[in-house]
């Protein structure tokens, strides 16, 4: 680490940055400030708060980089110019008057600089974000411009998208230059920790939530590694900074030398909660059976947590709504639990369940209007072209995600039915509901029942098929559905944070989890299940084919950090994770937790200002996650050891 | 033959090569005072009552019978308790059904480059049945056995014939010592542990690290010396946690380990390297 890189990262630690902050109330709260050590620039000022406006993706960075401002703003008054439509020239003059006071923005700020901030910054901001960049440092000081502007214009989780492509042309430029592999990583570590400011501004469904998602490596169409130089520049500035922000993503596939998933494990053991890993072998095939051209689908990025994006092109809002399993299954066991004769027939009850439940969800949100979001627009491919907002016909793709929280727990309970209801006749139907009814007070032996029945993640294929069930039902409906916004659905195994607002509104189910608790994180063991172990759990999620529910959403393992501890649980841990996507996984992330730190950060939390969890698709400062996240992390650490 | 288990568990990475699954046998001849598998010494089934989650309603207790005045819970304890916290700790089942078990992550395993690990309790103790699984996963499985080496010569030899690697504990070098932590001579330990040598089957030795019992100059430097005029030049320490303790709660058992816990167990790396023997630290 360079004296420069560890002056900085004093001064992010010291917070005294929030004292700088005060200094400018007096400012106009979108002027941005600067701090002592800066070379980046665009810090919000103390009154600035992000409202929720829309965002969740990746604008066009290689644009802004080739073209610079002023270049997009001769396209958009060319198209402005050449058009008829009444309606498209408002709108791409709303478009220019946002570029324009993004730009305004900027050279403010290039005044500040000028007079008070370091000479370096001003010099590249005498070109960029106006001109194309032509150093690395200019790409970075561009990109650092155009994220603060499209925060003010309150576009919110704006992800960084495959940083270690489009940016490699200025790091080999750089190196022809002469700059050193020493330099190059000061200066990308510098731009890190600029990432981890203003973050505590940033909205999101919970502190932490900001979607700064950084996706490395990935293979081309011919199964070449894109894993480069400056993707390695950027572990390694993550794992020597150890610092929140950004997010590490890494694209392997079957093709992933080991080296890299020890690498990888490296970070995981700082405790970072990254990196995700996401296979390309099964997304981009998945992506490609969804509609996407392959191009596009080769160029995958993660939106803020895990859903798969096109950076540049999409408009896709992949989380807008989700396929509440363990309720539909409950529909299903209220209306026609007591009439089915066999289970296969209960079964056809619930797949109807959950195209009914389908149908509601696309129903709701077909005549959704959507706020224009012109700056975004400006840096999304299409919509100069057409003159039209992102949100409204402007982006190549418009479509929705739909999530699916607690596949596990109701293909447990689905499980449960199977075996004490029809197999063993154990258990009468309306036994089941009036247990289901009372929350299972005095039904403490029936409930315990329906505990010990087998639960996914044992690698048991009669529960496991069950899971396989349910997901090719929903999947097999949803993806492809219109939703009346120029676009299609596509089914996915996330929950974000549906596996804690989700299961509020869930009653208690046939796998024995009572009223209001929780269900498993995305694609993962339910709760409170004692699974036979790691390998077992790997096995049960991946049996299914992933590349036709590919929204996102990651099997979570929570690890104990005692398989950190040496080089040699490293480099077996990192190959877990490589035979997990070796074996058709489609996504991974790993928490290396400590069950006993998490119980004293609740009582201490003085004692761990540092501590950092994985939550459900981003890693969260454990002391400002609200208490059911706490606590939902803590029981997933149960059966640790 | 059946033989008694209390846990598997699967990705175990420090008992030894690759990618492992670990049985524990129940059943130790030995009652180490530090011993973090209390659960593993007696051979046969016992509920266990795990602390975490007790809301205190002390249905486990009602359900529970009194012998000699000490709580004993019952099969109604278990089905009884609301946070399901009980549980039977010790499974009995046959060879054939733990090698099923063991063989359906054959594949996984195999990618690994790992197999399936023996422990316990010590896993001698069950010999025949240790034998009997041995057998049965020769050819399909690479095998590992963990053992504190206080047994039969003559069931030791016949272990060794049958398992790909052993973890082998060395802990006391002096006998009255290790009598007075263990419960048991050392003799046959060494002895076991010269057998080893001889057999060729590729192993690791394995020292805890005590707290003023174990990890004391004159007794790593003679576990040292031994390791060397052996011809070995690695072995792996293990350092004492204070979370040792805690299990014994779920037995309704005391903890007096006899030996101060706060204190850092010493690894005394340097030591170990005068004796040309690398060390690793689990």
């Amino acid at each position: 680490m360079t004296e420069f890189v560890s002056k900085m990262l004093q001064q992010l630690n010291s917070k005294s940055y929030r004292a700088c902050r005060s200094q400018s109330t007096a400012r106009e709260d979108e002027h941005p400030i600067l701090y002592p050590v800066d070379i980046f620039g665009f810090h919000h000022g103390s009154n600035w708060r992000q409202e929720s406006h829309g965002g969740n993706l990746t604008p066009d960075y290689p644009m802004l980089l080739n073209l610079g401002m002023d270049g997009i703003r001769q396209q958009l008054v060319t198209r402005i110019s050449q058009s008829s439509d009444p309606e498209r020239i408002a709108c791409g003059e709303r478009m220019l008057a946002a570029l324009d006071g993004a730009m305004e923005i900027c050279r403010t700020h290039r005044e500040t600089v000028k007079k008070e901030g370091s000479q370096t910054l001003y010099k590249a901001l005498c070109r960029v974000p106006f001109g194309p960049a032509e150093s690395l440092y200019e790409a970075l000081v561009s990109m650092k411009a155009l994220i603060y502007c499209l925060r003010v214009e309150n576009v919110d989780h704006i992800g960084l998208g495959r940083f270690d492509q489009y940016l490699y042309p200025y790091y080999l430029r750089a190196c022809r230059l002469g700059m050193s592999r020493e330099e190059i990583l000061e200066l990308l570590e510098a731009f890190f920790i600029e990432l981890n400011y203003d973050t505590d501004l940033y909205i999101g469904m919970l502190q932490g939530d900001n979607g700064q998602s950084m996706v490395l490596g990935g293979f081309d169409g011919d199964g070449n590694s894109q894993y480069n130089e400056l993707s390695q520049l950027c572990m390694e500035a993550s794992l020597e900074l150890s610092l929140i922000e950004p997010k590490i993503n890494l694209r392997v596939g079957k093709n992933t030398p080991p080296e890299l998933y020890e690498f990888g494990t490296l970070l995981t053991k700082q405790g970072l909660g990254f990196p995700q890993y996401s296979n390309d072998d099964v997304v981009v095939p998945g992506l490609i059976s969804l509609g996407y051209s392959r191009e596009d689908a080769l160029d995958y990025v993660v939106a803020a947590c895990w859903e798969f994006i096109i950076p540049g092109k999409g408009a896709d809002i992949p989380n807008i709504r989700s396929l509440n399993f363990p309720l539909v299954v409950n529909y299903a066991v209220r209306d026609h639990l007591a009439e089915a004769k066999d289970f296969e027939t209960f079964l056809t009850h619930v797949d109807a369940a959950i195209v009914k439940e389908c149908k509601r969800l696309i129903d709701a949100r077909k005549d959704t209007i959507f706020a224009e979001q012109p700056l975004l627009s400006v840096f999304v491919a299409g919509c100069v072209e057409s003159l039209r907002d992102l949100w409204h016909g402007g982006a190549v793709y418009s479509n929705f995600g739909c999530h699916g929280p607690g596949i596990s727990n109701a293909a447990d309970a689905l499980m449960a039915i199977k075996k004490l209801v029809f197999d063993e006749k154990r258990i009468s139907p309306q036994e089941l509901i009036s247990a289901l009814d009372a929350d299972f007070e005095g039904y403490t032996e029936l409930r315990n029942l329906l505990r010990e029945c087998p639960k996914m993640g044992n690698n048991d294929d009669a529960v496991d098929s069950l899971a396989s069930y349910l997901m090719t039902k929903f999947s097999d409906f949803m993806n492809g559905q219109d939703n009346g916004h120029g676009g299609i659905w596509r089914a996915g195994t996330g929950s974000a944070q549906g596996y804690v607002r989700s299961a509020r509104i869930c009653g208690a189910t046939a796998d024995g989890r009572k009223a209001a608790e929780p269900y498993g994180s995305s694609f993962s063991p339910a709760l409170d299940v004692k699974t036979t172990g790691l390998l077992s759990v790997i096995q049960s999620f991946t049996k299914h084919d992933l590349s036709t529910i590919i929204n996102g959403g990651p099997l979570t393992l929570e690890i104990h950090d005692s398989l950190l501890r040496n080089a040699e649980g490293i480099s077996k841990t990192a190959q877990l994770v490589k035979i997990f996507i070796d074996m058709g996984g489609h996504q991974i992330q790993l928490n290396a937790i400590n069950r006993e730190i998490l119980l004293d950060a609740q009582k201490h939390p003085e004692k761990y200002p540092n501590l950092i969890v994985r939550v459900w698709g981003w890693s969260g400062y454990f002391n400002e996650l609200e208490v059911d996240y706490q606590n939902h992390i803590i029981r997933r650490t149960e059966y640790l050891r | 033959m059946l033989g008694t288990v209390f846990s598997i568990e699967e990705f175990s990475v420090y008992d030894g090569p690759g990618i492992r699954t670990t049985v524990f046998l129940k059943g130790c001849p030995l009652r180490c005072t530090w011993c973090h598998n209390p659960e593993g010494q007696s051979p046969r089934p016992e509920i266990v009552r795990s602390p975490n989650g007790c809301i205190g309603c002390h249905a486990c207790e009602r359900l529970g019978v009194y012998e000699d005045g000490r709580l004993r819970f019952t099969g109604e304890s278990i089905r009884g308790c609301p946070q399901r916290l009980l549980r039977l700790c010790g499974e009995e089942l046959s060879a054939a059904d733990l090698c099923d078990r063991l063989l359906k992550n054959r594949n996984i395993l195999q990618k690994g480059g790992g197999g399936v690990t023996f422990s316990g309790g010590e896993p001698l103790y069950q010999g025949e049945f240790l034998l009997e699984c041995l057998s049965a996963l020769k050819g399909q499985l690479h095998t590992a056995v963990q053992t504190c080496g206080f047994a039969q010569p003559e069931l030791f030899s016949r272990v060794l014939e049958h398992t790909d690697y052993m973890l082998f504990d060395l802990k006391i070098y002096d006998t009255d010592l290790h009598e007075k932590y263990t419960g048991v001579p050392n003799a046959p330990i060494l002895e076991n542990f010269r057998r080893l040598v001889r057999s060729g089957v590729p192993f690791v030795p394995r020292i805890p690290l005590i707290p003023g019992v174990t990890d004391t100059e004159e007794n790593l430097g003679a576990l040292a010396a031994l390791l060397r005029e052996n011809g070995v030049t690695y072995a792996e320490v293990l350092p004492y946690h204070k979370m040792a303790g805690g299990k014994y709660k779920m037995l309704l058992r005391e903890y007096n380990p006899g030996f101060d816990e706060c204190q850092e167990p010493q690894q005394r790396e340097e030591l170990f390297r005068e004796y040309g023997i690398n060390i690793q630290c689990l």
